[in-house]
C-alpha cells in the first residue's frame, strides 16, 4: 500500500505485507551521498519468511521468535492474548508504574502531528504514514476504545454500533493487526523526541515500549538479541555479551597489560582494581566496551588510577555489564538485572555507582530503577561525566590540547542527554581538551551538529536497535533509523573536509550503544573510505594527555 | 426559569466534572520517572540549555532548588500561548491558538459579563465596553479557529487520515456555539444578553423577566449550545486543560529522585505496605515470574 495513503485502520487488511520501503522514498542524503550511486540498497527479506514469522508489515523482521500461526485456533489464541495484555496494560494491579503518564498518552491526543516533525524515521522514510510516530499509537487507541470500557476492563467481541465508530474504535481485529503493531512497536528507537516537542507532552515513545511490553510479558515475543541473548544472557551468566566471570577477569588483565605496555612508559603500571570491598566508586562499563572498544574501559582505568580515586570493578553477575535491555521492552528484565546491579554495590559496601560511557544504563539505573524500591535501600547512582569534568577542570590531567588536532563531532545519547539533562559536562570537557581555532564551528574547538543537546537525534541505534542484527532487521536501522545522523554528520563535517581524506575525522559518540551504531553507518556507508573514525569521549582525554609519548588513538599512530 | 437552571447546571457540572477528572488523575499511584529536559524547575541556568541537577558530581549529597519562577514562567507561556506548538509547527498554531484564544477571551467575556451586570458606576461601564470588546474577539477567533481546523481536518490527508467523527463533531460543536453567539449579538451589539443571563443565574430569577417580548430564540440555541459544551468538554479529551497539567508537572518534569527521607521514598514506602491482592492480575509471559539467578551460575 502506498506509504501516503495508508490509515490506521489499515493495518487490518488482511493479506500479505501492508507495505514496501523503497530507496527512492527515503529521504535524499547530504553530498558526498547525493549521487544515486552513492546509495546502498535495502536487503529485503526471504519470500518465504512471510510463511513463517511476521513479515506482513512492511517486509522487516524485528521480533524474530515470532512465529506466525498456522491454524485458525492459533490465530485466534494470539488476539485473545493480546487483548489479555492490552488488559494488563490498562491495569493497576500490573502496570501502575506507568498508568498515569500512560493514560494521559492514551486520552488526550490532538492529533496535531507536531511529534511527526520531531521523528528522524518518519522523516527518514519520506513522511511514509506506517512510521509516523502516532500511527501505531493510534491504532491501539482504536482497539482500547472498541474493546474497552472506561475503567479498562475488557469487553469480549469488543463494542458494537455507531457509538464505537463515532469515538474512533473503528478497527478490525485480526491476527494481522496484532503481529503488524508489535512489529511497528519497533519502528520506533524510543528517543522521545515526539514527547519533547508535543504541546501536550505526550508520550508516543511510552506508547511504541508499552506494545513491546505487552508482546515480551504476556505472548512472550521479544527480538532475540534483547531477551534471550540479552536479559536472559546476562541474568544466567553475568553478561548480555555471555562472557562469564573468568573470561571477564582475563579480559582486564590483559587491557590492564595492554595499558601498561603502551602507556606506561616503563613507569607506571595500569591495574584495575577488583571486587574491593568499601570503594568509593563502583564503577559499571558496559561489557561489550570489554570486545567491542577495549581501548575505552583501558581509558577509563588510566584516568581513574592517575587521578588516585578509590574506586573498584566487580566481578560478581551484573557488577561488570552495566546494559539493561530490558528498559527497551520489558519491566521484569529491566527490574531483575536493576536488583542485582544495586545488589552488587551493596554488598561491596560502595558509596556510590558511576554509571560510564553507556546510555542505556544511565537512564536504566538512575531514572528507571529509581523508584522501584525506597531510597535507603539505593545505592546512589551518577553519570560518569561530571565526575570526569571536574577531574580533567580542575588541571588533574596535564593536557595539550594540541595532540587532539583533528575535527571531532558530537553525538547527544538521548538517554542521558534528553532525558538526564547530562549536557554540560561533555561540552566543558572538550573545550579543555581540544585544540582551538583549527577545527570545529560555532566558536568551538570542536563540531556540534545542528540540532544538538537536549534536542539532538538518535543515533538511530536506539532501544536495541544497534545490537539487533537477525532477519533483515539491519536493512531497516542502516537505511532508514541512521539516515537522521549520518545526515547530521555530514552536514557537521561539510562536503570539503568529507572528501579530504588526509585527514581522519572522529565522531565523538560516549555511549556503547549509540557507537554500535555509529559501526553500522561506517560499515554501511563505508565511510572509512573518508577516514573516519568514531569512539568515546575518555580516548579523546587520554589522547591528549602529555604523560603518553604514544597517542592513545589509534589512528593517529605511525604504523 | 428553565434556562437560568440551565446556565447553573452547566456551570456546575463544567466545574464540578473537572475537578473529578483531576482527582481521578491526581489519585493514581507515583509512576516511574519519565524526565524530559528542558525541565523549568532546574535553575535559570541549567533550564536554559536542558540541563539537570544531575550534572554535579555527587548530585545526592547537594541541595536542590527548584526553580518556582521558572516553573510559572515556563507553565504560564505554554499555556497562554501554546508555545511547543508555535515553534515546533507553526502553520498549525495559527488556527490552534486563535480557537484558543477564543477561548480565553470567552472566559474574560463571561467574568466581564457578571462585573458588567452588578458594578455601579464607571467601574461597570468599562466593563460593559470591554466585554464588547472581548465578546466579538471571542467569537471571531474562535469561529475562525474552528472553521480553518475543520477545512484542515477534511481536506489535509494527514490529518484527516487520523480524525475520528468525535473530533469532527468537537470542532462544530465549538464553533456552533461562537456562530450562535455572534448571531446573538447581531441583535444585541453590547451584548446585554450576557449580563441578563449572569443577573437571572445569580439573582436566581427566570431570563424571561430581562426580556419583555420573551427570550429570543437565537438566545436560547446560544444558552443550550454553551450549555452542552460545558457540560461535554469535561467528559471528552477536550478537558486536556486538566491533562496538560499531569503531562507537565507530574510526568515530564517530575525529576524528584528517590532519596532517603524524601517524599517518592515515603510514597513508595506506603505502596509496599499495601497488603498484595491474591486475586491480582499477572502478567502471562513464562519469565515474567521468575526472580534472577540466586546463586551464581557462572561457568
Amino acid at each position: 500500500m502506498n506509504g501516503k495513503d495508508l490509515r490506521p485502520r489499515d493495518i487490518s487488511i488482511m493479506g500479505d505485507q501492508l507495505t514496501q520501503l523503497t530507496v527512492a522514498d527515503l529521504k535524499p542524503l547530504p553530498a558526498p551521498f547525493d549521487k544515486p550511486e552513492m546509495e546502498p540498497g535495502i536487503k529485503m527479506g526471504k519470500p518465504e519468511w512471510a510463511e513463517k514469522y511476521n513479515a506482513h508489515l512492511d517486509g522487516f523482521i524485528a521480533i524474530d521468535n515470532f512465529k506466525r500461526p498456522q491454524t485458525k485456533e492459533e490465530e485466534d489464541e494470539l488476539v485473545q492474548k493480546f487483548l489479555l495484555g492490552v488488559e494488563k496494560m490498562l491495569s493497576l494491579d500490573t502496570n501502575a508504574g506507568i498508568l498515569q503518564a500512560l493514560n494521559l498518552s492514551m486520552e488526550y491526543c490532538a492529533k496535531c502531528n507536531t511529534c511527526s516533525n520531531a521523528c528522524h524515521i518518519f522523516e527518514a522514510t519520506g513522511r511514509h504514514e506506517l512510521y509516523r510516530p502516532t500511527y501505531r499509537a493510534e491504532v491501539l487507541r482504536m482497539i482500547v476504545k472498541k474493546y474497552f470500557d472506561k475503567n479498562g476492563k475488557l469487553i469480549p467481541g469488543g463494542k458494537k454500533g455507531v457509538m464505537v465508530k463515532f469515538v474512533g474504535g473503528d478497527i478490525d481485529l485480526n491476527w494481522q493487526t496484532v503481529a503488524r503493531l508489535g512489529e511497528a512497536a519497533y519502528r520506533c528507537n524510543l528517543c522521545r523526541r515526539c514527547a519533547q516537542t508535543c504541546p501536550l507532552a505526550l508520550d508516543n515513545g511510552l506508547i511504541a515500549r508499552e506494545i513491546r511490553k505487552i508482546f515480551s510479558q504476556e505472548l512472550g515475543y521479544a527480538p532475540i538479541p534483547l531477551h534471550e541473548k540479552g536479559t536472559q544472557l546476562q541474568l544466567k551468566t553475568g553478561s548480555s555479551t555471555g562472557m562469564s566471570k573468568v573470561p571477564f577477569l582475563d579480559t582486564v588483565e590483559f587491557l590492564d597489560e595492554d595499558a601498561t605496555d603502551l602507556f606506561g612508559e616503563g613507569v607506571t603500571e595500569y591495574k584495575t582494581p577488583m571486587d574491593v570491598e568499601g570503594a568509593d566508586i563502583l564503577l559499571l562499563h558496559n561489557a561489550g566496551e570489554f570486545n567491542a572498544w577495549p581501548e575505552n574501559p583501558m581509558a577509563f582505568t588510566m584516568l581513574f588510577q592517575e587521578a588516585g580515586l578509590s574506586w573498584t570493578l566487580s566481578s560478581e553477575i551484573c557488577g561488570y555489564d552495566n546494559v539493561n535491555y530490558g528498559l527497551w521492552y520489558d519491566d521484569a528484565q529491566a527490574r531483575k538485572v536493576a536488583v542485582k546491579q544495586n545488589e552488587v554495590a551493596k554488598k561491596l559496601g560502595v558509596k556510590r555507582i558511576v554509571i560510564a560511557e553507556c546510555g542505556h544504563a544511565h537512564k536504566a539505573a538512575a531514572i528507571f530503577a529509581d523508584r522501584l524500591y525506597p531510597g535507603k535501600d539505593r545505592v546512589p547512582v551518577q553519570s560518569f561525566l561530571p565526575l570526569m569534568r571536574d577531574l580533567v577542570l580542575s588541571g588533574t590531567y596535564d593536557i595539550d590540547p594540541s595532540r587532539n588536532d583533528f575535527p571531532v563531532v558530537l553525538h547527544d545519547p538521548c538517554n542521558y542527554v534528553r532525558q538526564m539533562g547530562i549536557v554540560k559536562p561533555q561540552r566543558d570537557i572538550l573545550k579543555y581538551i581540544m585544540k582551538p581555532g583549527h577545527y570545529g564551528n560555532m566558536g568551538l574547538p570542536y563540531y556540534e551538529m545542528k540540532e544538538h543537546g537536549v534536542n539532538n537525534y538518535c543515533c538511530g541505534g536506539g532501544s536495541g536497535f544497534a545490537i539487533m542484527n537477525s532477519m533483515n532487521f539491519p536493512a531497516f536501522r542502516d537505511n532508514v533509523a541512521h539516515r537522521k545522523k549520518l545526515s547530521q554528520i555530514l552536514e557537521a563535517f561539510g562536503p570539503e573536509l568529507m572528501e579530504n581524506t588526509d585527514v581522519p575525522k572522529y565522531i565523538c559518540a560516549p555511549c556503547s550503544n549509540c557507537k554500535g551504531a555509529m559501526r553500522s553507518i561506517i560499515e554501511h556507508y563505508e565511510l572509512d573510505r573518508f577516514n573516519v573514525h568514531y569512539g568515546g569521549l575518555v580516548e579523546l582525554i587520554c589522547n591528549g594527555m602529555t604523560k603518553y609519548s604514544t597517542p592513545f588513538m589509534e589512528f593517529l599512530r605511525d604504523e | 426559569m428553565i434556562l437560568t437552571l440551565i446556565c447553573w447546571v452547566a456551570l456546575i457540572a463544567f466545574i464540578g466534572l473537572s475537578v473529578k477528572k483531576f482527582m481521578a488523575y491526581g489519585s493514581m499511584p507515583q509512576h516511574g520517572r519519565q524526565d524530559l529536559y528542558p525541565i523549568p524547575l532546574e535553575s535559570d541556568e541549567k533550564m536554559h540549555y536542558g540541563g539537570s541537577y544531575m550534572e554535579e558530581d555527587k548530585w545526592y549529597e547537594k541541595e536542590r532548588h527548584h526553580n518556582l519562577k521558572g516553573e510559572i514562567v515556563d507553565m504560564l507561556v505554554e499555556m497562554l500561548f501554546i508555545k511547543k506548538l508555535f515553534v515546533n509547527q507553526n502553520n498549525f498554531w495559527w488556527l490552534s491558538y486563535s480557537l484558543h484564544l477564543g477561548m480565553y477571551v470567552a472566559i474574560a467575556w463571561s467574568f466581564l459579563m457578571v462585573f458588567g451586570a452588578f458594578l455601579p458606576g464607571i467601574l461597570g461601564t468599562i466593563c460593559v465596553f470591554l466585554g464588547t470588546v472581548c465578546g466579538i474577539a471571542a467569537g471571531v477567533l474562535m469561529t475562525v479557529g474552528c472553521i480553518g481546523l475543520l477545512f484542515k481536518r477534511l481536506f489535509v490527508k494527514e490529518f484527516k487520515n487520523y480524525t475520528t467523527p468525535q473530533e469532527y463533531f468537537n470542532l462544530f460543536a465549538l464553533m456552533a456555539v461562537s456562530v450562535s453567539g455572534l448571531l446573538v449579538w447581531l441583535g444585541d451589539m453590547q451584548f446585554e444578553f450576557g449580563r441578563n443571563i449572569a443577573r437571572a443565574m445569580f439573582t436566581f430569577q427566570p431570563l424571561s423577566n430581562f426580556y419583555a417580548d420573551g427570550v429570543p430564540v437565537m438566545l436560547t440555541v446560544f444558552i443550550v449550545l454553551l450549555a452542552f459544551i460545558s457540560i461535554y468538554i469535561p467528559l471528552t479529551k477536550l478537558s486536556h486543560y486538566v491533562g496538560k497539567y499531569y503531562t507537565f508537572h507530574k510526568v515530564v518534569w517530575d525529576n524528584e529522585p528517590n532519596l532517603p527521607g524524601s517524599k517518592v521514598e515515603a510514597n513508595i514506602l506506603a505502596a509496599q505496605a499495601k497488603p498484595k491482592d491474591p486475586n491480582a492480575l499477572k502478567w502471562g509471559a513464562p519469565h515474567w515470574n521468575e526472580t534472577a539467578p540466586a546463586k551464581e551460575e557462572q561457568k
